[in-house]
């Protein structure tokens, strides 16, 4: 950069403040300092003293009650605790379900009511209906359906000592707890895709078109490069998803180790009587699991986009 | 029933509703304590959502009001979330005085400062309570924290008319051999023998304690509890060598199920055996009069000669007065007036059976299903509360829960389970 364009530059700068009044500065002051006030307060402090406290014994009541613990916490967990593997086996299996299987019927479904088949108003409104449910309220609505005296084993006729152990029996619980998160995840993805295919400039599928390229051919060569931020988003938020996973699962199971996922390790750890910082290790790992991957993602696609 | 429907929903919802009443509550309280003396309203934590104890607790509540004039507010939170959410309470605005377990559970918070010292509450009304009881409510620093309400026994239920019918007795069932051949005479007629329940991560636990207690008795067990024993003894083995000779009569989806779902197995006469604690003896009542009058309990069986029946679980339910509150002399009072006959007999005002920690109750006027728990409980001679009552929470909650789960998952399993057991108690942080 040389020396004479940085006068002018500056200079720019300068007549550009002059454009602040008093009140505009006092105003700006509030609008930018009262939210990064909260967000710091009510965001990073707690996650700052959690990944702190993660490395001490307490038992969350008395302040003069820490003590220095060092690594113990997480020694415990990693050596001494079978279901933080358990849970971790867990988390694996819902974000690869989600990544293989929710997220790419959402953009089929998405892609498929673009296209406007027949019907597709009501598709739309079935598959979007889930979403406005909280995950919670979907775990009400599932466990009333499945449950041992519930909806399904009645219509079967099956007694409580004969019901099928929808949510007990360890060879299929983690698949039925899969289908009901996708059942919420496919519509999120497919509301999230919909959005951007119908901001896709038609142009671009019309040539296509005349170029004589198939559906598939248009969709992999044309839409969906075209589509790349909200594509970014959905793997994202799939990974989100996956990782905090926690209201579903402990409607179902409560606190205790009846499918132990990481959210649930959190919670069974930091809250409650047994509060202990084991809980906190536990979160800055879910926190490192979750931040690192997409990070790493996001450096990823944004150095590319400066190439 | 709604409860049972979607508990979780009904338990959060609550959850805010008690702690916007609670909120609104202090709020007047502290409001009015600027111009009346401390015999302000009092507001009271009671920790369950199910119809009978909640008119049980509403009464003492009216009657209170209706003997001093005192307004008391009762705030119901579902009992999970309750317990969840005590440490957060008690360190927060919590109610004045509120519902509570004796015990381990209760020394903890008392260590902490969150509960108010009560002995001299204890020296007005202690002569109407057990020495036991006095012990069981005593914090580690010798004063006392906590006044009991009420107590049940854990012991094997059954339907009378559903033995009947079979032609068993189980009266008779002493031994361990009686109860094999007993479950076996149920797996027979083609029922469940032993009802069982793990979902909530809890419920197994009585049965744990009662085998560990029958097989090496009472010392051992509190022992093992407090750390002084070893998971990975072979004495804790044998217990779950029994346990496994027990799967075989019980329900296919006991992780599926929680203690009402056990329960529910009972009452529709689809199991013969039900180990849990007598308080479910209310749900039966709701039911109807003969459901319950056909309900019955006794003893676990011996195992061990060397100690026969003399353990029980018997955990003790009561009162205690939140450091936090904002009305202590007030909820001092209602605690006295809660704990003592006069509470008792609000509460027996509601026709609901309670079997009460006071020794001023009249036990020549419970029904026969009381009597009998009487009678269970009168055989002991030593009583625990229950293993998540008896232990470190951060161990009983987070550790020993999962633990036996995974247990009911692959039993065979069973030593690397005791192992990691164990090396996690090793690894508990020193209190």
């Amino acid at each position: 950069m040389s020396v004479e364009t940085a006068a002018p530059r500056g200079e720019q700068v300068a007549r550009r403040r002059r454009f602040f009044t008093r009140q505009d500065k006092i105003t700006l002051g509030f609008f930018i300092g009262i939210p990064t006030f909260l967000h710091v307060a009510l965001v990073w402090f707690p996650a700052i003293a959690t990944i702190g406290l993660s490395f001490t014994y307490w038992t969350g009541i008395k302040i003069e009650d820490i003590t220095w613990a060092g690594l113990a916490n997480y020694e415990n967990i990693f050596f001494n605790t079978p279901i933080f593997w358990d849970a971790v086996r867990n988390n694996t299996i819902w974000i690869l379900w989600f990544f293989f299987i929710a997220t790419p019927l959402g953009v089929l479904l998405a892609y498929q009511i673009d296209r406007e088949i027949r019907g597709h108003k009501l598709y739309q409104s079935a598959y979007f209906l889930p979403v406005v449910l909280s995950l919670a309220v979907t775990g009400i609505i599932w466990n009333f359906l499945l449950r041992p005296d519930g909806f399904v084993n009645g219509l079967l006729g099956l007694p409580i000592s004969e019901a099928i152990s929808f949510f007990g029996d360890e060879r299929y619980n983690i698949w039925v707890i899969m289908i009901m998160a996708s059942w919420r995840h496919i519509g999120y993805i497919m509301l999230l895709y919909l959005a951007g295919l119908k901001a896709v400039d038609g142009a671009l599928r019309e040539a296509a078109t005349i170029d004589g390229a198939t559906e598939w051919q248009t969709f992999r060569k044309v839409v969906f490069p075209a589509m790349k931020p909200v594509n970014i988003i959905v793997i994202v938020i799939t990974i989100i998803e996956s990782l905090r996973a926690f209201d579903m699962v402990y409607i179902i199971y409560g606190s205790s180790g009846g499918l132990p996922i990481l959210g649930v390790l959190v919670f069974n750890n930091i809250a409650g009587e047994g509060a202990s910082m084991k809980g906190a290790a536990y979160a800055v790992i879910l926190f490192l699991l979750s931040i690192v991957p997409i990070i790493t993602y996001l450096q990823q696609q944004f150095k590319d986009d400066v190439r | 029933m709604l409860n049972k429907i979607s508990g979780h929903e009904v338990d959060r919802r609550l959850l805010l509703k008690g702690a916007a009443a609670g909120g609104l509550g202090i709020a007047g309280a502290t409001m009015l304590a600027g111009c009346a003396s401390d015999s302000g309203p009092v507001t009271f934590g009671v920790r369950t959502v199910d119809e009978s104890p909640m008119a049980q607790a509403q009464a003492i509540v009216d009657a209170y009001t209706a003997k001093t004039g005192i307004e008391v507010t009762a705030n119901f939170t579902e009992s999970n979330a309750f317990q969840n959410n005590l440490s957060q309470y008690l360190q927060g605005t919590p109610d004045d005085a509120f519902q509570w377990m004796a015990g381990y559970r209760m020394q903890f918070f008392a260590d902490q400062g969150l509960l108010v010292d009560i002995s001299d509450v204890w020296d007005e009304i202690g002569d109407q309570f057990s020495d036991s009881y006095k012990i069981a409510s005593t914090g580690s620093d010798g004063n006392q924290y906590f006044l009991p309400q009420s107590w049940y026994p854990w012991g094997l239920h059954f339907r009378k008319s559903m033995m009947a019918e079979i032609g068993l007795n189980p009266e008779d069932i002493y031994n361990w051999d009686d109860m094999m051949a007993a479950l076996e005479e149920l797996k027979g007629q083609g029922l469940i023998g032993l009802a069982s329940a793990d979902k909530g991560g809890w419920e197994a636990m009585g049965t744990f304690d009662i085998l560990n207690a029958r097989i090496n008795g009472y010392q051992f067990h509190v022992d093992l509890l407090a750390g002084r024993e070893k998971w990975t003894d072979d004495k804790v083995k044998e217990v779950f060598r029994h346990w496994e000779m027990l799967l075989p009569y019980m329900n296919t989806n006991v992780l599926d199920l929680e203690w009402d779902g056990a329960m529910q197995l009972l009452l529709q006469r689809q199991a013969g055996l039900f180990m849990n604690g007598s308080w479910f003896g209310a749900n039966f009542l709701e039911q109807s009069q003969e459901d319950y009058d056909d309900l019955w309990i006794v003893p676990f069986p011996e195992i061990n000669p060397d100690h026969g029946r003399d353990t029980i679980d018997a955990p003790l339910d009561g009162i205690a007065v939140a450091a936090n509150g904002s009305n202590d002399a007030g909820a001092k009072e209602f605690v006295k007036f809660a704990a003592s006959i006069e509470g008792v007999e609000a509460q027996l005002s509601t026709g609901i059976p309670l079997t009460s920690a006071n020794n001023l109750q009249d036990t020549s006027a419970y029904d026969p299903f009381q009597k009998q728990q009487l009678a269970v409980m009168g055989e002991a001679k030593y009583i625990t509360q229950f293993l998540d009552r008896d232990t470190r929470p951060d161990f009983a909650g987070p550790v020993v829960g999962p633990s036996f789960q995974e247990w009911f998952r692959d039993p065979s399993s069973v030593d690397s389970i005791l192992e990691s057991m164990q090396s996690q108690w090793d690894a508990l942080p020193p209190l």
